[in-house]
């Protein structure tokens, strides 16, 4: 009886829809791992011998020298801007980052359009000064050249994240370390990143699992990857198998990596003790000081953000008349048509899953909170032949569930947007679920406990009393993933329906087909929606830390 | 018996022993009863196992009765008709003065419902503020909404968790004397938890001390000398 009453209290229609989507997003995964130990065919030994050590070169040489990269950069900026006063510092604050709104495979076809043979770079000094270069010096289609494009477009994540750690941390700290008697370089080296180690691990492995999703830039500049390979077997080569070992060989390395966080993370989780925090007061630098600051964070966001994004003004004014026709407002409309169908679910999904995990404690709801947010580590290719492999399955027994009626039928889903759509849920769904379980945090139960003493059950609660209390986060979460599928490729790209396209799939094509200013205009737009949200994302956090 | 509570057991979840152990207790109806503990003693997971927010390894709770909870039965909070202060008041914040007492009322017209309302905030004394909300109170003024909130759907019981405890000094005395009017007016059986013994001695009929999870002694409360002054 004392089960029976457990179970009663235990499973309700959260616990079920819960479930439900937790199955839902593992069953990718799993069968990944099916097909990963099955029966292996022969091209996948021929891949095993000949490619998988070039892949792992590739994919390593990228991780470190991006990962090593970001860190510096990030972390330096992050200390200059928080401790010091110089020209422009308001401005690169929130401006340092920008980038993130650049699209890496954007920032690596701008690149390549400047510098190459017909670019500007090399066609002023071709016609101004009458000099011919050495065109291997001047191609960024090398491994130096993707390091740079990735450490250039994602290395906000480290700056924001360790950014924001800083300027928690109370300025006595700091003034400790300078009072016994360390100068600026040594407070940095030896107080703060110390310190800051857990949040500078935790946002360089965003940018590592950031550089093993990618696809476009590897693609353009034919760096063979993980992910290339996972393309090439699946659709140059048909063959299924070997895709599927290449993707279980991934998640291999990505969970590798999220060990190695771990570890390297330790115990240690620093958060200063007291609730009285006194904020760091910028010291203000003069002269070549004040100068060099600057002149360091303008060289940065100039190269990360300005110099592509007026390049990018400069083709879309060349080529705008020809091509904002009815089909660019078709790819507009299919863009935002699936990216906010996807974040409407994933809002829908993550406040269920959310609220769940909150209002039950134990090991099953906090086990289903973890799922939810593994799943933006696994790849997009890989959730994509995962859900592909899944939809044929589906299709395959509602086929002969429709030859049972003898309905005669042509609809399939795996062709259908919803599959798209699916698999989108399934990648961002953690983007969403972060940012409402971080706003449910902030609120705490009381006021669902104090909505039910009143005599409202759980259901009438959260639609009265937790959804407008969270609605902020709701929003927030909303505008993450939007900007997340706007700019989202590999999964697009595998699973995009027969004639649609979206802003980012074109815009990708169009710089494969070597029309690379046609590509602009997509590129800006993708690029100024993303910025703005980025913007009233910045204002609207830096007005809640005020507060 | 009113309220008639029965060897409650609450054991928090990875813990190895109970946080309340053999809890009984018996009210009569309009009774007020103050809980008095040290912090950790346990004395507001009572308050929280009566009101349905958590659930008990074992004991029986009946209510008016109705049984809440047993070995076979688990009511909950909603359909318990349990009325109860929060510490912290839980006012929400979405909503003014006036949807704050609304919130609870059910089965009525509107026009029972506003006239509700209208009671209830005359009861508290905040008939100026009912389209305020509650940033733009006091907390007094706060702590009189949450007040006037629980009371309104009519609770069988109702419930206070440290009630003073976000007040200044000056302001607990005034606050603490119109509670106690307040209740007796409206003959609430109601259950208080404090760690202030002055408030206890005050507010209450009777008093349960309480240590560890387990009831220490329970006393009745003699009529202050001070009033057969008056």
């Amino acid at each position: 009886m004392k089960l029976v009453q457990q179970v009663k209290t235990q499973i309700n229609m959260w616990a079920i829809l819960s479930f439900v989507f937790i199955v839902i997003i593992l069953l990718p995964n799993i069968l990944i791992a099916i097909h990963f130990f099955g029966e292996p065919n022969e091209n996948w030994f021929h891949i095993k011998e000949y490619l998988l050590f070039d892949i792992f070169y590739n994919t390593s040489i990228l991780l470190v020298s991006t990962g090593v990269a970001t860190i510096i950069i990030g972390t330096s900026l992050a200390w200059m801007i928080t401790v010091y006063k110089f020209p422009l510092r308001n401005f690169f604050r929130w401006g340092m980052i920008l980038p993130l709104a650049i699209p890496p495979f954007i920032g690596a076809y701008t690149y390549q359009g400047m510098v190459n043979y017909t670019g500007f770079i090399q066609s002023t000094l071709r016609n101004s000064f009458d000099l011919q270069v050495n065109q291997k010096y001047f191609s960024m289609m090398s491994m130096e050249g993707t390091i740079f494009i990735f450490t250039m477009f994602l290395f906000p994540y480290v700056y924001v994240i360790t950014k924001s750690f800083i300027e928690n941390q109370s300025s006595s700290i700091i003034e400790n370390a300078r009072l016994l008697g360390a100068n600026s370089f040594e407070t940095f080296v030896r107080v703060v990143l110390p310190i800051s180690k857990t949040a500078i691990v935790g946002s360089a492995t965003i940018v590592m699992l950031e550089v093993i999703n990618d696809y476009g830039v590897v693609k353009y500049y034919g760096i063979q990857t993980f992910i290339t390979s996972i393309f090439q077997t699946w659709f140059a080569m048909g063959d299924r198998e070997s895709a599927f070992k290449l993707a279980g060989t991934l998640m291999v390395v990505v969970i590798f990596i999220l060990v190695i966080e771990r570890v390297i993370r330790g115990r240690k989780q620093f958060s200063y003790s007291t609730t009285k925090i006194r904020p760091i007061q910028p010291k203000q630098l003069k002269g070549v000081k004040a100068w060099i600051a600057f002149s360091y964070c303008f060289t940065i966001f100039s190269l990360a953000f300005l110099i592509p994004f007026v390049q990018l003004i400069f083709w879309m004014l060349m080529t705008y008349e020809r091509i904002l026709t009815a089909e660019f407002y078709t790819l507009v409309k299919n863009s935002f048509f699936a990216a906010s169908v996807a974040a409407l679910i994933i809002v829908i999904v993550g406040l269920i899953i959310a609220n769940y995990s909150r209002i039950h404690q134990g090991l099953l709801p906090k086990f289903f909170a973890r799922v939810t947010v593994l799943g933006y580590s696994v790849p997009g290719a890989v959730i994509a032949i995962g859900v592909i492999t899944i939809f044929l399955m589906i299709d395959r027994n509602l086929g002969s569930l429709f030859k049972l009626f003898s309905i005669d039928t042509t609809f399939v889903l795996r062709t259908s947007i919803v599959m798209l759509i699916s698999a989108y849920v399934i990648r961002f769904l953690a983007v969403g679920y972060n940012s409402i379980e971080a706003g449910f945090e902030k609120v705490g139960t009381t006021f669902t406990e104090a909505s039910r003493t009143l005599g409202l059950s759980t259901f009438r609660t959260f639609l009265k009393v937790d959804i407008p209390m969270v609605k902020g986060a709701i929003i927030g979460g909303f505008i993450l993933v939007f900007v997340d599928i706007l700019k989202e490729l590999p999964l697009t790209m595998l699973l995009q329906p027969f004639n649609f396209q979206t802003l980012a799939t074109r815009a990708f094509r169009y710089a494969n087909d070597e029309m690379i200013s046609e590509a602009a205009s997509a590129s800006l737009l993708i690029i100024l929606i993303s910025g703005i949200c980025i913007f009233i994302f910045h204002k609207v956090l830096d007005r809640g830390e005020a507060n | 018996m009113f309220v008639q509570i029965e060897d409650l057991v609450y054991q928090y979840r990875n813990a190895s022993e109970p946080a309340i152990k053999n809890f009984s207790l018996q009210l009569n109806e309009g009774e007020i009863i103050a809980i008095l503990g040290e912090s950790g003693s346990g004395k507001s997971t009572i308050l929280r196992l009566l009101a349905g927010l958590e659930t008990p390894k074992s004991g029986m709770i009946i209510i008016n009765g109705q049984k809440m909870v047993d070995d076979h039965t688990f009511i909950p909070p909603e359909k318990r008709g349990i009325g109860m202060v929060f510490q912290d008041y839980a006012l929400f914040p979405h909503m003014t003065v006036e949807n704050n007492i609304k919130f609870g009322l059910r089965h009525m017209t509107s026009k029972q419902k506003q006239k509700r309302i209208e009671e209830m905030l005359e009861l508290v004394n905040l008939l100026d503020y009912k389209k305020r909300y509650p940033y733009e109170l006091s907390g007094g003024q706060q702590q009189r909404v949450a007040l006037a909130r629980a009371l309104a759907p009519a609770p069988s019981l109702l419930l206070f968790d440290e009630p003073f405890s976000n007040l200044d000094a000056s302001l607990q005395m005034k606050i603490r004397d119109e509670l106690k009017q307040i209740l007796k007016q409206t003959k609430s059986t109601s259950i208080f938890v404090t760690h202030d013994q002055v408030d206890a001695a005050a507010l209450a009929d009777r008093t349960v001390l309480i240590e560890k999870g387990v009831v220490k002694n329970i006393s009745k409360v003699e009529p202050p000398k001070s009033y057969s002054l008056i």
